[in-house]
Order: structure tokens, then C-alpha cells, then sequence
């Protein structure tokens, strides 16, 4: 079982860097939509390996269905026709801006880990769904209210710009 | 372990499992094509498909064999590569949504307590696919069909989840075979006698899900041709047209486990129960598709959030507060 979680780590992560590189690298939008759903199924499956199944299925439920879709509405409102948003080569050196302030974060990352690892068990252990359940209405109760109102306000704020945007033609 | 074949027990039963599913899902559609013809034509008094074997049986063969040996076109300006990969992003959810239904008291193909939630979660990877095949066609019937596609989709998502909710609310559990268990034999201990509202906004909503009339508007063949689906020729259209019968089937029988007791029956319990259940629903969605004429885009939207929504959050407080007494 042990090889096996390590081909899955392998696989989900070749899922996520080829998502990810595909999100970043696309010059048409939907393509890098894709993408990006492609990364979200392969943390999905990270979440599986680390004996998280609820994370996981609430991660595709959620990020790969109804965000992504989300977003697809969101370039669809926008819509230049397929093909017409090419853009012209970046120069050099925003390419290599790019590429360092993706590696220095990283790096830092890295080297803090390396020096200081992180204590983690040897090999996950499932947590029972009602366990989850009582920590999010006991302990972190305020956290999670707080979060709820966030997410209330957006949607009011959502509702208040088109009105005021139909109003206002 | 399997000493022989080094295969872990539950890695094998899955294969297993996947392998007769494949079998299932193709099986179904030719079935489920020549019904829907049939029952179109006899609820529009003319015989259906007569013509290919004795009252036109071999009919979903010949079409699967046409289908198979058209040749496949991309159309010019289309993004070729999502083109061809929507259809495939389509049917491969598929498997997964059979896996954890209980179609006989042992006859489920992976025992899971989160069964119901990776039905739901893989379920609406379908949309994506929809997006992706009308935006990649280039053409705007698809592009229109598949922005249709999303708003409907996301508009009957929230009250089905909230139906499938208070079930999951009243039982305390996701797991499908305990929900099919905690039901009795007879008509009136299932969980439509208990929850009526809910069913009532399942099955609305599994229609909508579904793409099926008298909500097709992503596919409506009077006004887009045929939607999202336009430009596929051959297989391409195919493999759409097996998902959404696998997603009917996987919603009617999703419906048969939460409220129609599911495998339980009368006399001799067993898949035979669970497959009629199955059966008659798929036949009340024909017939409904022959009955009610397509509904308009803005009524479409206006029933879901103003009614079902509303209804739903109403019939989950309830059964909240009710579970709670």
C-alpha cells in the first residue's frame, strides 16, 4: 500500500504542476480555466492521500464544479471571440521578473522547512465526520460566524452592483 | 491480498465493479433510446420505430452502428483540443457517480459513508463539460446553448442539494445502503411518505439537472439546432448522448435509494426492486418530455429561485426542527 500512495503523490502532482503550468502559460482563457480546474482535482486527490475524503469530495463539489463554472460565466460576460485575445510576446525580462518571483518565495519555503521541519504524523489517520462538525460549531465558532457574514455581505454587495448597474442605463 | 494476482481485495472489486458498470451504462442507453422512441410515438399515437427486427428492437443497435461509422469533423475555428476533450470530461464522471449506489442489499459497488456527496460533487463536472464543448465550437448556437447551460445549472444545483439535505438531515447519514435500509418494505414506510416535498423538489430539480424536457433549453432543437452539442458528428454527439442517459439513470436511481425505499420491496427484496423503482422513474421523465412543452428562459430561472429554493429552505428547517423533537 505504501508504493501505491507514493505513485497516487506522484500522479496527483503531476496533475497540479501540469494544471498549473497550463493556467499560467495559456494565452486563451478558457484553456487556462481548464487548467486551473485540472490543478483543483489534483489537490483534490491530495486531500484524499492525506485521509481527508470529505475535503476532497467538498473540493471538487465546490472549486472544480461550481467556482470554475463561475469563473467560465465570468470570462463568458467578457467575451472577445475565440482566438482574438492573443497577445503579443512579453519581453525578456518581465518572463524573468516572473520566473523570480515565483522561485523566491519557494526557495524561502523551502530552506525554512529544510531547516525547521514540520512535526506530522507518520501516516494519516481519518477524522470522523461529526468530530469536524462539533470543532466548527465549538471552538472555532466566532471563525466560523465571521466567515459566513463575509461571504453574506459579498453576495448583498453582488445584488447591489447590478441593480445599480440597470439602474443606471 | 490476493496472492495470484497481487491485487489488493477492494483495488479488484472496483475494477470489477467498473468493468460491469461499462457494461451497464452502454446496455441501458440502447435501451433507454429505443424506449424513449417508443413511448414518443405511442403518447403521439403512431407506432415508434417498426422497421429494423420485430417491433423495431434491434433500432438502438443500428443507430449505435451509424453513430460509430460517421466520421468525426471539427469545425473550422474551433479550439480542436478542448473540442474533443469536453465530450471525455463529460462521460468520465460517469463511473464514479454508479459507484457507491446500493442496487441490492450487497450489490453496491464501493461501500462508502460519503456515497451521497461524491455523487453530488461528481455530478456537476457534467457542466463543465457542457461549457467547454459550446464554447469550443465556435459557433454561437453552442456558445448560447452552453451559457444556458450554466445558469440553469447553477440555479437548480442549490434546491436539489437542500432536498437531498433533509434526507441526509433526517437519517444523520451520507451513506446510501444506511438510507436504503432505514426504510421498510411497503409503499408506505419509504421516504416519500415522509418527505413528499422533497422528493417533489428532487425530481424537479434532477430534470433540470439533467437537461431533459421540459427543461432542455441548453440543447432546444427548435431555437439552437441542437445547443451545446451542434457541431459533434458521429461518436462525438455519442458519447453526450450516453452521458445524460447515465446521468438520468444515476438521478433516478440516486431518487429510488433516498425516497422509494430502494432495493426494499414487498416480497424478495433485491436489485430487481431497485432496477423497477429505477425503471418506472425513467419512464414518468419520458413521459413528462412528451407531455409539458419547454419552458421559457426567464420562467425557468424564476421557478427555481423563487419557488424551489424557498420551498426547500422551508421543507430543511422543518424537518430540522422536527428531527430535533
Amino acid at each position: 500500500m505504501e508504493t501505491l500512495a507514493y505513485v497516487a503523490f506522484g500522479v496527483y502532482t503531476t496533475i497540479i504542476l501540469f494544471g498549473g503550468l497550463m493556467a499560467v502559460f495559456s494565452r486563451n482563457l478558457v484553456r487556462a480555466l481548464v487548467g486551473l480546474a485540472l490543478t483543483l482535482f489534483g489537490v483534490a486527490g491530495c486531500y484524499l492521500l492525506m485521509a481527508a475524503p470529505f475535503m476532497a469530495l467538498m473540493q471538487i463539489l465546490i472549486y472544480v464544479a461550481a467556482v470554475s463554472i463561475m469563473i467560465f460565466f465570468a470570462i463568458m460576460l467578457t467575451k472577445p471571440p475565440v482566438g482574438a485575445e492573443e497577445q503579443p510576446g512579453r519581453p525578456w525580462w518581465v518572463v524573468a521578473g516572473c520566473i523570480v518571483a515565483a522561485l523566491a518565495p519557494t526557495m524561502l519555503i523551502a530552506r525554512v522547512l529544510h531547516v525547521q521541519p514540520l512535526v506530522s504524523h507518520e501516516h494519516p489517520t481519518e477524522i470522523v465526520l461529526m468530530d469536524l462538525g462539533q470543532t466548527f460549531i465549538e471552538p472555532y465558532f466566532l471563525a466560523f460566524e465571521l466567515i459566513s457574514v463575509i461571504l453574506t455581505v459579498a453576495m448583498a454587495g453582488a445584488v447591489l452592483l447590478a441593480f445599480e448597474r440597470r439602474q443606471g442605463q | 491480498m490476493n496472492p495470484p494476482f497481487g491485487i489488493p481485495p477492494e483495488l479488484f472489486t472496483i475494477l470489477l465493479a467498473l468493468g460491469l458498470l461499462a457494461g451497464f451504462v452502454g446496455l441501458n442507453g440502447l435501451v433507454l433510446v429505443y424506449l424513449e422512441r417508443k413511448v414518443a410515438g405511442h403518447i403521439q399515437r403512431r407506432p415508434g420505430p417498426f422497421e429494423v427486427g420485430p417491433h423495431g428492437i434491434l433500432q438502438p443497435l443500428a443507430d449505435a452502428l451509424k453513430l460509430v461509422g460517421k466520421q468525426l469533423i471539427t469545425p473550422r475555428g474551433a479550439d480542436k483540443w478542448l473540442f474533443w476533450t469536453a465530450p471525455i470530461i463529460s462521460f468520465a464522471p460517469v463511473f464514479v457517480l454508479f459507484l457507491p449506489i446500493p442496487f441490492g442489499p450487497v450489490l453496491t459497488a464501493m461501500e462508502m459513508d460519503l456515497g451521497l456527496l461524491l455523487i453530488l460533487a461528481f455530478a456537476g463536472i457534467n457542466v463543465l463539460a457542457l461549457c467547454l464543448a459550446g464554447w469550443s465550437s465556435e459557433n454561437k448556437w453552442s456558445l448560447l446553448g452552453a451559457a444556458r447551460a450554466v445558469a440553469q445549472s447553477v440555479a437548480y444545483e442549490i434546491p436539489l442539494l437542500l432536498a437531498v439535505l433533509a434526507i441526509a438531515f433526517q437519517f444523520g447519514s451520507l451513506n446510501l445502503s444506511t438510507i436504503v435500509s432505514g426504510q421498510g418494505a411497503w409503499p408506505w414506510q419509504w421516504n416519500i411518505m415522509v418527505q413528499p416535498v422533497a422528493f417533489f423538489i428532487y425530481f424537479v430539480c434532477a430534470l433540470a439537472e439533467t437537461n431533459r424536457a421540459p427543461f432542455d433549453l441548453p440543447e432546444a432543437e427548435s431555437e439552437l439546432t441542437a445547443g451545446f452539442h451542434t457541431e459533434y458528428s458521429g461518436m462525438g454527439f455519442g458519447i453526450f448522448f450516453l452521458a445524460e442517459y447515465a446521468n438520468m439513470i444515476v438521478v433516478c436511481a440516486v431518487a429510488t435509494a433516498l425516497f422509494l425505499g430502494g432495493w426494499n420491496g414487498p416480497a424478495a427484496p433485491g436489485v430487481w426492486w431497485f432496477l423497477v423503482k429505477v425503471y418506472l422513474l425513467l419512464l414518468v421523465m419520458m413521459w413528462f418530455r412528451w407531455t409539458y412543452p419547454r419552458v421559457r428562459f426567464d420562467q425557468l430561472l424564476n421557478l427555481s429561485w423563487k419557488w424551489l429554493l424557498p420551498l426547500a429552505l422551508i421543507n430543511l428547517l422543518v424537518t430540522l426542527v422536527l428531527v430535533k423533537i
